[in-house]
C-alpha cells in the first residue's frame, strides 16, 4: 500500500498524458511502451477496445483510454503511445496521448483521492501525487481493466457508432 | 475412500503421474483381454498375456495404494488374485473374461471418479464376483497372493570391478513425505550412488505399500547406511533364482547370455527409452517454431521488396536459401507435431471394449470393424475426442443397431456391423462411426423435437436433422438407459468437435444405417489459411473449414424472406455478410466471393470482398476477455508485424443459422446503411 510506506520510502511510476492531465501507473505493472503503428479492429468488442496489436509475440487488446474515460477521441499522432500493462495474469495495452516519464515519488507525496472525486473517473483513481506544483492522478489498474460493470459499457455501447473502429489512424 | 477426502494429501503430487500410469496399464490390460478372447474355454490361454495382465493389475494395485485410492487397490487386488489362480488352472471361462472386462471398466470409473474428486462407484458386488471366481479356480477361498514369487528378476547385467548389488526397501509414509523423503527423492539418492536396475512396488501384509529397488553400485556401504533413519533399508541383493545367484556371485560378463529363457522383466517403474513429456512443454516448443515461421515470412517479404535493388545473382542465392529455410521449417514443424501425435489405436481399443460390454448387456450381436488404427492424432485432440466418440459408439449400439431377430425380420444378417475408421487427408483427419442399423427417422426426430418445443413447426424443414439431434435437451428416449444416460448428448459431441476447429456430419438412411463423420484439423497451432479482405480489413480463414470458394455474380443473388441467398448447385445457399455481422463500414464494399462452410443444409456462404491468397499462419489465441468475441478464433501475423484476425467459420455459420428471423444482427443492421439498400 502506498500509504503504509515510511517517509523516506519512494515508489516508481510511469507518467502519461491524457486530455491535458498527467496520470501515473505503478511502474511494476507496466511491461513496456510502444509507438502505435497499426491496430487491428476487433468487431463486436467493447467500444473502448480499439482492437488488437502484436506485442512481443502476444496478441494484446488496445484500449483507448480517452474513450474509456469518456473524453473526446482524437486521432493518433506521433506522440501517441501504447502502454502495455501486465496485471492479474492479463496483458492489456492502453492508448494514451503521450508517455515518456519515469519518476520516483516519495510515499508522503501521495494522498488518497478526495471524497468529492468519486464521480465518473473517480473510481479508476487510486491516489493523487504531488510532484512540485504538478498533480498526478495515480490510476487503479484493477478498476481500469475491469470491464464487467454494466454502467461503463451499456450507455457507451449504444452511443458510439461502430464504424469508428474502422477508422485508420493517421500515420 | 470417503467422499470428502481432499484431493490434496501427502500424495497429491503423485496423482497426475498416477492417472497417466494407470491409463497406460489399463490400455495394456484392454489389449491383452481382447487378445485373450479367442482362448475362452480352451485349455491353454496364452501365458504371456496372462502374465501381462497380472503385471498391469499388480502395478495398478501398488500405485493405487501409494496414492491412497482404496477402491482401485482392492479391485486390482481381487483381479490379481483371480489371475494368479487362473495361471495355475489355465482355463479361462466366459464368465471369467466378462468379469475381467467388467473389472477394467469399473477400474476406469474408479480412477475417473478420483480424478474428478467424486465418490467412487460401488465395487462390492464385483469384488465378490472375483473372490467367488478365484475360489472356484483354486478350490479354496481366495487369499492374498504372495508377492515375492511373482516378482520379475531384474536384469542386472555384468558387474564392473568393485561393484556390488544391493537391495533397498523403502516404505513411504506421510511423515516421511512431509520431510521430503518420498519415492522420487529416494530414487534420486539411489541413482546418485549407482544404477537402479529394478524398482518395484510391493504390498506389505498390513496393506501398506513399499518399494524395492535393486541397485548396482561401487559406493561404500557407509554412504547409504545413514539412510536407515529415513526408513531406507538395505541388504545385499540375493536373487530368488539360481541363475541370478550365479550372476551376483560370479559377476561374469558372459552370464547374461546364459539365461535367454528367462522372460524379459518389464519393470513397472524402471527406465525405458520412452520419455514422458508434459504437453505444455511441447506447446512451448510449437510456439517457438511458430515464431520461426513468422520470422521467415518477414524475410520472404523483405526479399520480395529487395528483388529490384539487388544483383540478380545475389538475389537468387538469397532466395534459394530462403526457400531451403522454408522447407526445413516445415520439416521442423512436422517433427514437433509428430512428437505430439499418438496413434488412434488406443482410442479404438477402448471403443472395442465398450462395444463388447454393450452387446453383452443388450444381447445384440455386433461385429466391430476397425480401420486406420495407425492414424496419428494430436494428443490434445485425442483426449477431447474420447467422450464424443464413446457417445457415438454407444448410440450406434444401443439405438442404431437392431436386435438379431429384428434384423432377420428385415432381411439383414443377424449380426450388426459397426465400423470405426480413421484416416488423414492432407491437413485434416477423418473419423467415421458407421453402423448398418435402422437409421435415423427424420420424421420422428422432428416430431419429437416439436413436442419438446425445440423447433417451431414452421422452421423445421430448414433445420437439418443433425441440428435437431444436437439441440441441447434433445433425446429420443423417454427413459435414459445405461448406455446413453451418461450426460453426454449429441450437443456435447458437436461442441467438442467444433471447439477443435472441426466439423460433424451425418449421413443416414432409414433401414440402412447411420454414419457420423468427424473432421478435425491435423494441428491446432499452425494452419493453412485463406487471406481475405472484408471492408478493407484482412482476415484469415482456416482452409479446413472452407469447402469451396465461389464467385458471386449479381444475377445469382436473391432475397428470400429477408435472407440473401445464392442459387448454387441446384439449391440455395444462405449468404452471411461478414461486414454486417462485424458492423464494418460497408457502404462502398463490393462483395465478390462466398466462402462455403458447413455441410448440406448447414452450409452457409460467408461473403467477402476479395480473396488475397493462401498462407501458412500461426494461430495465436485471443486470451483477454476484452477481445474474446464470437466469430473470431484468434489472430495471426503475416510477416509485417500487424495482427490479422482469424475467423471462426463454423462459429459464424452457427450464429448465422441461429439468427434466422430473430433479430440477432439488430445492432449491425442499424449501423449498416448498405443492408437497407441491399434489400
Amino acid at each position: 500500500m502506498v500509504q503504509s510506506g515510511t517517509a523516506s520510502a519512494t515508489e516508481t511510476f510511469i507518467l502519461f498524458e491524457l486530455a491535458g492531465t498527467s496520470y501515473g501507473l505503478r511502474s511494476a505493472v507496466v511491461r513496456q511502451m510502444e509507438m502505435v503503428e497499426q491496430i487491428t479492429p476487433v468487431p463486436n468488442a467493447p467500444p473502448a477496445v480499439e482492437g488488437v496489436v502484436f506485442s512481443r509475440g502476444e496478441v494484446v487488446p488496445a484500449v483507448n483510454l480517452r474513450r474509456r474515460f469518456g473524453f473526446p477521441v482524437v486521432p493518433h499522432d506521433l506522440r501517441t503511445r501504447l502502454v502495455v500493462v501486465g496485471h492479474a495474469g492479463r496483458t492489456v495495452g492502453l492508448l494514451v496521448d503521450a508517455a515518456r516519464e519515469f519518476v520516483s515519488i516519495p510515499a508522503d507525496a501521495i494522498q488518497p483521492p478526495p471524497e468529492g472525486m468519486a464521480g465518473m473517473n473517480g473510481k479508476y483513481l487510486h491516489s493523487i501525487a504531488k510532484i512540485g506544483e504538478r498533480l498526478v492522478l495515480i490510476l487503479d489498474v484493477d478498476e481500469l481493466l475491469n470491464f464487467t460493470q454494466p454502467d461503463v459499457q451499456a450507455p457507451a455501447g449504444a452511443s458510439v457508432p461502430r464504424t469508428s473502429h474502422g477508422q485508420a489512424p493517421p500515420r | 475412500m470417503a467422499l470428502d477426502e481432499p484431493i490434496h494429501g501427502p500424495f497429491a503430487e503423485f496423482l497426475d503421474d498416477y492417472f497417466v500410469e494407470c491409463e497406460e496399464h489399463l490400455g495394456v490390460a484392454r489389449r491383452s483381454l481382447l487378445a485373450l478372447e479367442p482362448s475362452v474355454g480352451q485349455p491353454n490361454p496364452d501365458r504371456l498375456l496372462l502374465d501381462e495382465l497380472f503385471r498391469c493389475f499388480h502395478s495398478i494395485k501398488g500405485l493405487s495404494a501409494m496414492v491412497d485410492v482404496r477402491a482401485a487397490e482392492q479391485l486390482a487386488h481381487q483381479m490379481e488374485s483371480y489371475l494368479s489362480a487362473l495361471r495355475k488352472r489355465q482355463i479361462l471361462t466366459t464368465s471369467g473374461l466378462e468379469s475381467l472386462i467388467a473389472g477394467v471398466i469399473m477400474m476406469e470409473q474408479v480412477i475417473a471418479a478420483r480424478r474428478a474428486g467424486a465418490s467412487p462407484p460401488d465395487i462390492a458386488s464385483l469384488l465378490h464376483r472375483f473372490s467367488a471366481l478365484a475360489s472356484l479356480e483354486e478350490g479354496s477361498p481366495s487369499c492374498a497372493p504372495v508377492d515375492e514369487p511373482t516378482l520379475p528378476e531384474p536384469e542386472i547385467g555384468p558387474l564392473r570391478p568393485g561393484e556390488s548389488v544391493w537391495q533397498f526397501t523403502f516404505a513411504p509414509t506421510p511423515e516421511l513425505a512431509a520431510r521430503g523423503v518420498n519415492v522420487n527423492t529416494v530414487r534420486e539418492r539411489l541413482q546418485a550412488v549407482g544404477e537402479v536396475v529394478q524398482a518395484i512396488p510391493l504390498l506389505h501384509v498390513a496393506g501398506r505399500i513399499a518399494f524395492r529397488f535393486v541397485v548396482r553400485s561401487n559406493a561404500a556401504e557407509s554412504s547409504f547406511a545413514v539412510w536407515e533413519r529415513d526408513s531406507i533399508h538395505y541388504e545385499p541383493y540375493a536373487s530368488t533364482s539360481k541363475a541370478g545367484d550365479a550372476l551376483v556371485e560370479s559377476a561374469l560378463p558372459s552370464d547374461t547370455e546364459q539365461r535367454p529363457a528367462a522372460p524379459v522383466p518389464v519393470s513397472p517403474l524402471g527406465g525405458s527409452n520412452l520419455v514422458r513429456v508434459d504437453l505444455s512443454r511441447l506447446d512451448e516448443l510449437m510456439r517457438m517454431v511458430g515464431e520461426l515461421v513468422i520470422s521467415r515470412a518477414h524475410l520472404d517479404d523483405t526479399l520480395k521488396r529487395a528483388s529490384s535493388a539487388m544483383q540478380p545473382a545475389d538475389w537468387r542465392t538469397l532466395q534459394d536459401t530462403n526457400l531451403a529455410l522454408e522447407r526445413q521449417l516445415r520439416d521442423l514443424r512436422e517433427g514437433v507435431m509428430r512428437v505430439r501425435m499418438v496413434p488412434v489405436r488406443e482410442v479404438f481399443a477402448r471403443m472395442q471394449f465398450v462395444v463388447r460390454d454393450l452387446t453383452r448387456e443388450s444381447g445384440k450381436k455386433v461385429a466391430l470393424e476397425l480401420s486406420g488404427q495407425d492414424t496419428e492424432i494430436d494428443k490434445f485432440v485425442v483426449e477431447r475426442m474420447m467422450d464424443p466418440l464413446l457417445h457415438l459408439v454407444r448410440n450406434a449400439v444401443s439405438h442404431g443397431l437392431e436386435t438379431s431377430s429384428d434384423r432377420a425380420a428385415s432381411g439383414k444378417s443377424p449380426e450388426g456391423h459397426l465400423s470405426l475408421r480413421a484416416s488423414t487427408t492432407g491437413e485434416t483427419i477423418l473419423i467415421e462411426v458407421e453402423d448398418d442399423g435402422r437409421g435415423i427417422d427424420a420424421e420422428r426426430v422432428f416430431a419429437r423435437a416439436r413436442t419438446l418445443g425445440l423447433v417451431a413447426a414452421e422452421t423445421a424443414p430448414t433445420a437439418s436433422l443433425l441440428d435437431v439431434l444436437c439441440a441441447a435437451g434433445f433425446s429420443t428416449r423417454d427413459v435414459a438407459d445405461r448406455a446413453s444416460g451418461r450426460g453426454v448428448g449429441m450437443a456435447v459431441v458437436r461442441t467438442a468437435v467444433e471447439e477443435l476447429g472441426g466439423s460433424l456430419a451425418l449421413d443416414t438412411t432409414v433401414g440402412r444405417g447411420t454414419r457420423f463423420t468427424i473432421q478435425l484439423p491435423l494441428t491446432l497451432a499452425i494452419a493453412d489459411a485463406l487471406i481475405v479482405e472484408i471492408a478493407g480489413q484482412r482476415y484469415a480463414v482456416p482452409q479446413v473449414s472452407i469447402r469451396e470458394v465461389i464467385r458471386i455474380e449479381d444475377a445469382e443473388l436473391t432475397v428470400l424472406e429477408n435472407n440473401e441467398v445464392l442459387y448454387y448447385r441446384g439449391g440455395v445457399l444462405p449468404l452471411m455478410r461478414l461486414s454486417e455481422y462485424f458492423g464494418l463500414d460497408s457502404a462502398a464494399q463490393q462483395v465478390r466471393y462466398a466462402l462455403v462452410t458447413g455441410e448440406g443444409l448447414r452450409a452457409v456462404g460467408l461473403a467477402v470482398d476479395r480473396v488475397l491468397g493462401l498462407r501458412e499462419v500461426v494461430v495465436r489465441p485471443l486470451t483477454d476477455p476484452l477481445v474474446r468475441v464470437s466469430g473470431i478464433a484468434g489472430a495471426t501475423e503475416l510477416g509485417d508485424g500487424h495482427a490479422v484476425l482469424i475467423l471462426d467459420a463454423s462459429g459464424l455459420a452457427r450464429s448465422s443459422r441461429q439468427s434466422g428471423k430473430r433479430d440477432n444482427l439488430r445492432l449491425n443492421a442499424l449501423a449498416s446503411p448498405a443492408l437497407a439498400t441491399a434489400r
